[in-house]
């Protein structure tokens, strides 16, 4: 189950990977669209050349949309787990070794987590 | 950043401001007039290829010109691109003459493939440009050999280009015929709404879908004004 700190990691993540890559995709989209448009010049020929590569585009995108999406969404999720988990983990270790329930013992991450140089350093700090 | 960047990056802005506005301003109360009178008036028009290439040109007989266009299997046109509001500058005026129609066979297509009938020997397009280019509008003032004279119809490429039947039959056929059209008044009766601004104006004369020759000529073109003194 998510932390609220994994929820908000998760959502930045996403966000910053969708929303520019959705603008960058809009406005190049309608500019290179509406400049062959803007050259072709004579309306029956934008219909008959121009419309259905239009067509063509709006159904590729549509069908890969969804997928880039869900791509994204994972890339964020697993990203999320390695700066969120070893968050939760560090307060935790903290948590018990403020407490006395555990001493001496070093925090331990995981292989692809972040955040091992600062838990290295708490872990000489412990030990000192 | 120091006072002095800043208020020189205002001045500037309120420079480019004016000039942008100024131009606008400017180009919105252009009317314009084509009189083909000079060897080389089509060099301020481009041409746009559809399917082949008509051939089009300026004769001068004496110093007065005109436009002539002959079309084999083909479909061009020519296009000039300029603003103004069609609310303050409603009309748009022209002299054509239909010298051969492209060849219609009656009764042969079927009313789902009348885009083989899309043929006319003569044709006047206002283009009304939009942000969305699926939005873009187009009047289209043809002289046809069949169609009812005020006959408004919907091409068959597009549902955003109107066809608007301004002269028909060969009553005229190889004689000048003026033209004068409220573009306002026809973009709401073609649409049902009021147009924006007018984005450019073209000529074509096709025969890409008969197969067959037309030849058209056309002069003294006038758009973008509300008095006959402008």
């Amino acid at each position: 189950m998510a932390t609220p700190i994994q929820k908000r990691i998760l959502i930045l993540i996403f966000a910053s990977a969708v929303i520019p890559t959705s603008l960058a995709v809009v406005a190049l989209y309608y500019l290179i669209f509406n400049l062959m448009a803007w050259q072709i010049g004579i309306p029956e020929a934008i219909a008959y050349n121009l419309i259905p590569v239009v067509q063509k585009v709006n159904l590729i995108i549509s069908i890969t949309i969804p997928i880039a999406l869900l791509l994204i969404w994972f890339i964020a999720l697993e990203l999320s787990h390695r700066i969120a988990g070893p968050l939760f983990r560090l307060e935790k270790e903290l948590d018990e070794r403020i407490t006395g329930k555990t001493s001496g013992v070093d925090i331990k991450l995981r292989k692809k987590d972040e955040l091992k140089t600062l838990v290295g350093k708490i872990n000489k700090l412990i030990n000192k | 950043m120091t006072k002095a960047g800043l208020k020189t990056l205002v001045i500037l802005f309120a420079v480019i401001s004016v000039l942008l506005f100024c131009s606008f301003a400017f180009a919105n109360r252009i009317t314009k007039w084509f009189g083909f009178d000079k060897e080389n008036a089509l060099t301020e028009w481009e041409e746009k290829i559809f399917k082949g290439r008509v051939l089009y040109s300026v004769k001068i007989e004496s110093i007065n010109g005109y436009l002539t266009a002959y079309s084999k299997n083909a479909a061009s046109g020519i296009l000039y691109r300029l603003r103004f509001n069609p609310k303050d500058q409603p009309f748009a005026s022209w002299k054509w003459k239909v010298i051969k129609f492209p060849d219609k066979k009656e009764g042969v297509y079927s009313k789902s493939s009348w885009i083989e009938k899309d043929d006319y020997a003569a044709r006047f397009y206002v283009i009304f440009p939009s942000l969305i280019f699926t939005n873009i509008k187009t009047l289209e003032y043809v002289w046809d050999r069949n169609l009812p004279e005020g006959a408004i119809i919907t091409s068959p490429y597009f549902k955003n280009i109107k066809i608007i039947v301004a002269e028909s039959g060969e009553k005229n056929l190889g004689n000048w015929v003026y033209e004068k059209r409220n573009i306002y008044e026809d973009f709401k009766k073609a649409f049902g709404r009021k147009p924006r601004e007018v984005g450019a104006i073209a000529i074509m004369t096709d025969t890409d879908n008969t197969l067959s020759t037309a030849e058209a000529n056309y002069d003294e073109i006038k758009v973008g004004y509300k008095n006959e003194k402008e």
